[in-house]
């Protein structure tokens, strides 16, 4: 059968299908309250205090307060804004996080009721050029927000998340383009799969430097989180944002810190695959998966622990002067040791 | 399916053109081309190009819109209305508008009828595994239209080029002497032992004039 997107070599009924955009839904969205306490526990710890601890045990029930909270507020907007526009942004941002969500394989192939099923939403024959056209769609969420709002911070941070954006593009994408030479495919699953012998963090290590530097700042993460430094720019585009709309925006910002979290996991660090030869039954792949993204999602919050934010001008230098650079020169040298190897 | 879908994306691209020529505000005009870009790349996806759908929004919707986003932004026009009631213009302009509309309708009508519609009656051409994907625009590229797209590469590095060397030049008139706000600080020395121990402030307040002026031959200071 073969979809629009991408050609499945077995035959999956459209019950799996409904059932898998049902699962890659929930599994998203649960990942992100998770994450967020995760995140305010860590930063707590790592600023020698406790955290929230208030509400549940440990203070677990610490996110569902935060999020029904913002839930029930009133929804509001400027006087200056423009209604259907400010309206638009957050769903732009949170329909394209879930649906970058889509393509993370979470495990090979499986018998689940005689059926054979991937263990992913859609596996996409041009692989991460999804994840950067939606990626790019994404821009427009945070650009329509900030420009929308009729505030002038707003607009500075949407300003500077578009400058961000399409510099830090660049090297991400090229940072791949190792990866996708050396694997021969863009289908992440085969990514995976040719990583049985050796994870591609070891051979690609520039690449995977390159990327998860450019991933800080497509993520607007510390670091590079100057499209919303609270300390010039009250909170950047999402200033004049608040309730849902903001739970939206903020919802799609910690969904695409999983997301590339996911994409590193799966492309640098060998997917659902385990070292030394160890195969685990099916069923144990997506927690592989899960264990390697909660890896990268502890360093995101570990920098943003420990590194103040850049200037804006070194920000720039760093992404043109340095990433680009490197990028572009792994990506001929793997090119070269290819084609030398063959 | 298919046809549900067809539909909706062609919808949405006529939508956007239309959009765009109608729209007086600059930012609805990028914001309508946006929507059109997308659309057409839904088109592709229906004609199997994944590939060629994928590139159309990372490189249009992605980048290039980006840009006009940022510019358009930057000009402001927000109270601009979005629609184009009573647009300007005389009589002649609409009339030569109306002219060469006409003319290109009149244009493609011919091309189409053709070439085009002989295609409609047919199945059109056949799906084989494969069609569209990465390696096989690749492999077209570095084979059959190699010339083409190395000649494209060379248009868009002159292009880079000639947009570094423009950048440059309009550098070079920018005036040097402004005073950098470290140097005022110096200059007035302050948080500094000679401000605690009384520097006189009459001096301090020279200083400040001399860097206001730092060039009285080209007259161009106070710049900071």
């Amino acid at each position: 059968m073969s979809a629009p997107l991408g050609t499945v070599s077995y035959w999956e009924p459209w019950w799996i299908q409904v059932i898998k955009g049902i699962v890659v839904f929930a599994i998203g969205l649960q990942l992100v309250p998770v994450v967020l306490l995760v995140e305010r526990k860590l930063i707590g710890r790592f600023q020698n205090r406790y955290g929230p601890n208030r509400v549940g045990p440990y203070g677990l029930f610490q996110p569902v307060a935060d999020i029904g909270k913002l839930l029930f507020k009133e929804q509001f907007r400027p006087r200056t804004s423009v209604a259907l526009l400010f309206t638009l942004a957050p769903m732009i941002s949170i329909c394209t996080a879930v649906a970058a969500f889509a393509i993370i394989p979470f495990g090979n192939t499986q018998d689940i009721f005689g059926t054979k099923v991937g263990l992913y939403g859609i596996d996409v024959g041009i692989g991460p050029l999804y994840l950067f056209a939606f990626g790019s769609i994404a821009f427009y969420g945070l650009m329509l927000g900030g420009w929308a709002s009729g505030s002038k911070y707003s607009f500075l941070g949407a300003m500077r998340a578009a400058a961000q954006l399409i510099s830090y593009e660049v090297s991400q994408a090229l940072a791949l383009v190792g990866v996708v030479i050396t694997a021969g495919s863009l289908s992440l699953t085969q990514i995976v799969n040719a990583q049985r012998g050796m994870w591609y963090v070891v051979p690609q290590l520039v690449g995977f430097l390159v990327f998860m530097a450019a991933s800080f700042a497509e993520t607007n993460r510390a670091p590079f989180d100057l499209a919303e430094a609270d300390a010039e720019l009250v909170g950047g585009y999402n200033t004049e944002y608040g309730g849902a709309r903001f739970a939206s925006f903020f919802f799609a910002e910690y969904l695409n810190v999983v997301v590339v979290s996911g994409i590193a996991a799966t492309v640098f660090l060998g997917g659902w695959l385990l070292p030394f030869g160890i195969h685990p039954p099916g069923w144990v792949d997506p927690f592989v998966v899960l264990g390697k993204m909660a890896l990268f999602v502890s360093l995101f919050i570990w920098i943003r622990a420990t590194l103040p934010r850049l200037r804006y001008d070194q920000l720039m230098a760093f992404g043109w002067k340095v990433l680009l650079p490197l990028a572009t020169l792994n990506a001929l040298v793997t090119a070269i040791v290819v084609v030398a190897v063959h | 399916m298919a046809a549900v879908l067809f539909f909706i994306a062609g919808i949405g691209a006529v939508a956007g053109a239309i959009g765009v020529i109608s729209a007086r505000n600059p930012f609805y005009s990028v914001l309508a081309l946006v929507a059109h870009l997308i659309s057409l790349a839904a088109l592709f996806l229906l004609l199997r190009a994944e590939f060629v759908a994928a590139a159309q929004v990372i490189v249009y919707a992605g980048a290039v819109m980006v840009l006009y986003v940022f510019v358009v932004s930057y000009v402001g026009l927000r109270d601009e209305p979005w629609h184009t009631m009573g647009a300007p213009g005389g009589a002649a302009l609409r009339g030569g508008a109306a002219l060469f509309g006409g003319a290109l309708a009149v244009e493609l009508m011919i091309a189409l009828l053709g070439t085009g519609l002989r295609a409609v009656d047919s199945r059109g051409a056949g799906y084989v595994p494969g069609f569209g994907s990465p390696g096989q625009i690749g492999d077209l590229l570095l084979t059959k239209f190699l010339f083409a797209f190395e000649l494209a590469s060379f248009l868009l590095l002159i292009a880079a080029v000639g947009a570094v060397v423009l950048a440059r030049r309009r550098g070079e008139g920018e005036p040097e002497g402004a005073p950098e706000a470290t140097s005022v600080i110096e200059a007035l020395r302050l948080g500094s032992m000679a401000e605690a121990v009384g520097a006189p402030a009459s001096t301090a307040a020279t200083r400040l004039a001399e860097l206001n002026e730092p060039d009285q031959g080209e007259g161009r200071g106070g710049g900071w």
